[in-house]
């Protein structure tokens, strides 16, 4: 079929251009930091522990997500100097391959999170047998389990995903993984609470009121980046699959090269919450710039 | 996902606007929408998308901050009130003629053994869980900043511990309390 007549009133919600250099600016920020903790994580002996494992998990999936964005950028940048072609079969396989690993990306963030959740939580309300239950052979079973799971579902869901029943699953795994990682925090917070209340009842302790507030920000930084970088690009999906006629569908889809950049974005903030926090990693950033001059 | 790639080409599709496309393998037809009749803002999804996504991170955020700090700023008056009139009834216990000696002794070695049983409870707990985060560092819990904070607490209940020092507690309890708490035997003891 052809679209290029379109309706005069297609002009009313054009597409939101995020100029190229933005794109690949905030693309290459966020594999490089990413591959810097991969890096760091590798060379230092002591880093290798489950914790750091998991983040390491979470880079590789925010990697994956940037990379797909620049690739398809290069691709469309590819098809309007008239190199590829659109009807190719080629350029079907390399569109589907491209999908598969955005969703990867999608997934392996999710699991990556809930990972790293459950980790905390184990330390916080297992703590004498945390060695005993998160052993580093454990952990590495576990990131293969995650990882061939959400390899499985990317590429049915690429494949299959003109189906309603790949979309819907989808976005509801999304909004209830999210609430399961709300709910282990909050009741790691609860312990938390109560066993700073059992500390300030002793007569030697200074109670520290503002560390509560700590806590409450990191958290609601930590799900709310995450809330405002994806959902966007699920909710889109959801249009795209269900009302793609419809006008106010059309305006809010016009803005998916937003989205995109958002999901970028989302790979240069992660590193920052969860990776940089730790002093050991960052005295091996340190060592490793030191060293490279 | 060849919506996607549909909406991401559109952009090149502006750029060389003559040509003609044929998507074969487009599985819906994306013909051409119109704005005519729109009852509210054609932005009102997308406006609608984000201030509700906002209103729901700013009330999560409060339900934390009620969560963490229900029992933190009340509760630091009332504990800290509570702790003076302990440390008050051992004093005000200790300056009373009346009671006799073995009396006093042993109800002030109860309250104290308690005190002091809870104390190395947590003495032991912080011990154990600090030994035990050596393995995974103490990162994991500057990483959850709220969680036992190992290193502030083990100070402090180690400090907390020397003060339950049996064998001459009554001397030391005496001592510190009268060392480091001189104000309260001034203060009348606040009745909860």
């Amino acid at each position: 079929e052809n679209i290029s007549d379109f309706s005069v009133n297609i002009t009313d919600c054009t597409q939101v251009v995020v100029p190229e250099e933005v794109f690949f600016t905030v693309a290459a920020a966020g594999i490089l930091e990413n591959l810097l903790i991969l890096i760091a994580v590798v060379r230092n002996k002591n880093l290798h522990l489950p914790m750091y494992f998991f983040i390491c998990s979470l880079a590789i999936s925010d990697m994956l997500g940037s990379l797909y964005k620049t690739l398809e950028n290069i691709f469309i940048i590819l098809c309007k100097m008239g190199y590829l072609t659109r009807h190719g079969d080629f350029e079907k396989k390399l569109d589907d391959a491209m999908d598969s690993m955005f969703i990867l990306s999608l997934l392996g963030s999710i699991f990556s999170l809930l990972a790293i959740a459950a980790d905390r939580y184990i330390t916080i309300f297992y703590a004498l047998r945390y060695h005993n239950i998160m052993t580093l052979r454990r952990a590495l079973v576990i990131l293969a389990i995650i990882w061939v799971f959400c390899a499985g579902s990317s590429v049915a869901i690429a494949l299959f995903s003109y189906e309603a029943a790949t979309v819907i699953p989808f976005t509801i795994l999304f909004p209830l993984m999210m609430f399961f990682i709300l709910c282990l925090y909050i009741h790691m917070f609860l312990l938390a609470r109560s066993h700073a209340k059992k500390i300030a009842s002793l007569p030697s302790s200074t109670v520290h009121p503002r560390a509560n507030m700590k806590g409450a920000i990191t958290l609601t930084i930590f799900l709310g980046v995450f809330l405002c970088c994806w959902a966007p690009f699920v909710l889109h999906i959801l249009l795209a699959r269900f009302c793609p006629h419809n006008p106010y569908c059309a305006c809010y889809m016009s803005i998916f090269h937003v989205n995109g950049t958002l999901i970028m974005c989302n790979a240069i903030i992660n590193p920052m919450i969860f990776a940089f926090r730790s002093p050991e990693l960052r005295s091996t950033f340190k060592k490793m710039f030191h060293c490279s001059r | 996902m060849s919506a996607l790639r549909l909406i991401s080409n559109r952009t090149s599709q502006q750029a060389l606007s003559n040509s003609d496309y044929t998507w074969d393998y487009e599985y819906y037809e994306y013909g051409p929408v119109s704005f005519e009749g729109l009852k509210v803002h054609k932005y009102s999804i997308v406006i609608g998308f984000w201030v509700g996504l906002a209103v729901f991170v700013i009330f999560m955020f409060f339900v934390l901050t009620l969560l963490t700090k229900t029992g933190a700023p009340h509760q630091d008056n009332a504990e800290l009130s509570e702790k003076r009139f302990c440390m008050n009834s051992f004093v005000a216990d200790f300056g009373r003629p009346l009671e006799s000696e073995r009396v006093f002794s042993h109800q002030m070695a109860e309250e104290s053994q308690s005190l002091f049983h809870f104390c190395i409870n947590e003495v032991d707990h912080l011990k154990k869980e600090k030994e035990s985060q050596k393995g995974p560092g103490v990162e994991s819990n500057t990483h959850f900043q709220e969680v036992p904070k190992s290193s502030g607490m083990f100070e402090e209940d180690l400090h907390c511990l020397t003060k339950f020092n049996i064998p001459n507690f009554v001397n030391t309890e005496q001592n510190s309390s009268l060392g480091e708490d001189d104000l309260l035997i001034s203060e009348p003891p606040i009745i909860l």
